[in-house]
């Protein structure tokens, strides 16, 4: 009883935080997302309009089909790749906090200098293409070409988020009991069936963990198009919150912007519950 | 209980999201808000912020009575034009002391987002200094004042080109404030490497130097940037009829026109990272990649800035003239909100803001052009002809354009997302090699759709 009036007691200022800043909007908006709703304008009942116009829209489908593409091209790198450098900046070796250092450092960029400076490294004209030259190849538009965008712009989430799910796969390693890898060694087993059998079921919570948070920053990815491409060209960068921002602060079309927003919050419920299934039905047993 | 949990956990952080994408800063380097006047944040570089004359426009018996509290926002005009914007604040509460004005600078970029919220809590600055594209949007909400009514003592002051800039719906929703027109910063050694003495001055006359230029030296001349859609009123192609019911690009003339870009990118006389805002015009120039620049005069200085070298050697010239004959001019506005507590004091300050006196004061602190032609008859626009400096001899051309200068921007609220059609029209055509009668075909039909 004590620890729960603490806990309430600690839970409370945040919790009025997020009823005011968080719950409420977020009710709000799902209202305005059944209005024609700008600034300027009484607000009118428009029903499922919105929604209607939304699944109508060519560029509802090709932002929502680059927000999927790149989170496939983003996720599964974010999830997988950090465990083992997770796993071997885990090592009792010289030199690893210095190697932790490097792999997190891209975290403390931030994302519009890091968006600056690969621009002008994926430019026409940038190293990336220089270095390219020199073993032969054509000089690529990594950022105007509307194959290569999506890629580019996956590459430079991955680069930049590497180190931040590595921290949170090391922590979780940190948790895993030594003694069962000695059983596995005694029972002869080597370094990736050690990894395989122990490391990874051990840390399946937190992979279900990253998967989700990756997955969320995946699919509310903005500031990075934004700044880099603008959407382009021909909107192959634009993303679902890019249309949103285009619609809601370009156009005006506030209430048609919430209904896209509530439809990706749709989506992003879908996916999480498809991965925790996928994971294991209780991923915190 | 846990799997209740576990949904409302994300529950809240969708919701986090949806906060996330209803209020992200808007970080882009606005290729339309550039459009309408790149040239806010390029007048902070000037340095020197001399006095406000106190001469201002007379007053009369009514403006005695005037009172009120005026909101003034304004777009990154401080700290460089501080001293100037509060003399001229007090010279207006000394000639009205019932009326209090308060400045209020917000950056460029985050103005369209400020005046949002603020409308949403009904609470619009009174006066506001804003793009052309952003005062035809919210114009046609009623938000604005028709300055046709509201301003008709003074509209005659205005270049008759520039007035029309904030009309939208039939009526004019700004008055012209500061402006430029476009001058021509060269690269003269690039030109004489590639047998030219001069710069060309019809975009014909520059296609034909450019593929010489490209040929012999490597450089671009000519280059198509973001603001392409500028492209079609220049070569004489309105974008939209006189009534801003219907589309009016869709002509063999425009047809002839992206046909013969496209000769041109296919040649490769122009680079597609800079059609695409990837590569900053200043960059390529300052790197010596391109021959030219057309722009407003005061943005020449990005050159200096970058490579100080380049820009010394630097000439300028008239900028290129198309089929219309007439020079873009790209006004910032003063707009005054309808919903103003102090409107007749907003509409005097506006008035007051905009006069010949202070215009041409600014005109000086800031080196852009009066709206106002008394003020542009001052002999400070008349200098510099033989100035060695790029800019002050720009400045001295784009002066000269004024009188027959125009804002080409369609007169209708959705101007914004009109250039956007015609912009990817044209990037389909270059970058997707589509027939450019089909992608006309298809801008015309999505604005006609958009208009109606």
């Amino acid at each position: 009883m004590y620890k729960a009036r603490h806990a309430w007691g600690f839970l409370s200022l945040p919790m009025l935080l997020l009823l005011i800043f968080t719950f409420i909007p977020s009710v709000m908006a799902f209202g305005l997302s059944f209005t024609s709703y700008n600034p300027f304008r009484p607000l009118e009942f428009v029903g499922l309009t919105n929604y209607v116009d939304a699944f109508q829209s060519s560029l509802f489908y090709s932002s929502m089909w680059n927000t999927i593409y790149y989170w496939i091209l983003v996720t599964p790198a974010l999830v997988v790749l950090p465990i083992f450098v997770a796993i071997l900046v885990n090592q009792k070796l010289k030199g690893v906090k210095l190697f932790r250092l490097v792999f997190y450092f891209p975290v403390l960029v931030s994302v519009v200098v890091t968006a600056l400076l690969w621009k002008w490294m994926f430019a026409r004209e940038g190293i990336i293409n220089y270095f390219l030259s020199l073993v032969g190849f054509e000089q690529i538009g990594w950022l105007t070409g509307s194959t290569t965008v999506i890629p580019a712009l996956a590459f430079v989430t991955i680069w930049q988020g590497f180190g931040y799910y590595m921290l949170f796969y090391l922590a979780s390693l940190q948790g895993v009991p030594k003694d069962l890898y000695e059983a596995a060694e005694l029972d002869g087993a080597g370094f990736w069936q050690k990894h395989f059998h122990i490391t990874i079921p051990m840390i399946k919570p937190m992979i279900f963990f990253v998967t989700v948070i990756s997955t969320m920053g995946a699919f509310k990815e903005f500031t990075l198009m934004l700044t880099m491409t603008g959407g382009g060209p021909l909107n192959s960068s634009t993303t679902v919150v890019l249309l949103v921002f285009k619609e809601a602060f370009e156009r005006l079309n506030m209430g048609y912007a919430s209904a896209i927003s509530f439809i990706l919050f749709a989506v992003i419920m879908l996916v999480t519950l498809v991965n925790q299934r996928l994971l294991d039905k209780n991923p915190n047993a | 209980m846990m799997r209740k949990w576990r949904t409302m956990g994300l529950t809240t952080m969708g919701s986090a999201l949806l906060l996330l994408a209803a209020c992200g800063d808007n970080a882009e380097d606005n290729a339309e808000a550039s459009g309408s006047n790149g040239n806010a944040g390029e007048a902070n570089e000037v340095a020197d912020n001399q006095s406000n004359g106190d001469t201002n426009a007379t007053t009369n018996a009514s403006d005695a009575e005037l009172s009120g509290e005026i909101e003034f926002m304004t777009l990154s005009l401080l700290p460089a034009f501080e001293d100037y914007l509060n003399n001229m604040i007090a010279d207006f509460e000394e000639m009205h002391p019932g009326v209090d004005v308060t400045l209020r600078d917000v950056p460029f970029e985050q103005a369209e987002q400020l005046v949002l919220t603020q409308a949403s809590s009904g609470d619009l600055p009174d006066v506001m200094n804003l793009n052309t594209d952003f005062v035809k949007q919210i114009a046609a909400y009623g938000a604005l004042v028709n300055m046709d009514e509201a301003a008709a003592d003074v509209k005659d002051d205005f270049f008759e080109g520039l007035w029309t800039t904030g009309y939208v719906n039939g009526a004019t929703y700004a008055l012209p404030w500061y402006t430029t027109t476009s001058g021509l910063i060269y690269n003269p050694d690039i030109l004489a490497e590639a047998g030219f003495d001069a710069p060309p001055s019809t975009y014909e006359e520059a296609w034909e130097m450019s593929q010489v230029i490209y040929e012999t030296t490597g450089a671009y001349g000519e280059v198509v940037d973001e603001q392409m859609h500028m492209l079609l009123p220049k070569h004489d192609i309105p974008t939209v009829d006189e009534e801003s019911l219907t589309a009016t690009f869709n002509t063999p003339e425009a047809v002839e026109l992206w046909t013969h870009l496209k000769e041109q990118y296919d040649a490769g006389l122009f680079p597609d990272d800079v059609m695409l805002g990837q590569v900053a015009m200043p960059e390529l120039y300052a790197q010596e990649r391109v021959a030219w620049w057309a722009t407003g005069p005061q943005l020449f200085r990005q050159v200096n800035d970058l490579d100080p070298e380049v820009y010394e050697k630097s000439l300028a010239a008239p900028a290129l003239l198309g089929p219309a004959g007439r020079q873009h001019a790209n006004p910032m506005n003063i707009s005054v909100s309808s919903s103003s507590d102090s409107l007749d004091a907003a509409v005097e300050f506006a008035k007051f803001v905009t006069n010949a006196e202070n215009q041409l004061e600014f005109g000086k602190e800031a080196s852009v052009l009066p709206s106002v032609a008394e003020a542009a008859e001052d002999p400070f626009f008349a200098e510099g002809e033989d100035s060695e400096d790029a800019m002050e001899r720009g400045r001295f051309y784009a002066a000269q354009q004024l009188e027959d200068a125009v804002n080409m921007t369609p007169s209708v609220e959705q101007v914004s997302q009109v250039n956007e059609i015609i912009r990817d029209s044209f990037h389909r055509v270059i970058l997707e090699d589509m027939d450019p009668q089909v992608a006309l075909d298809q801008a015309e039909a999505e604005v006609n759709a958009l208009l109606q």
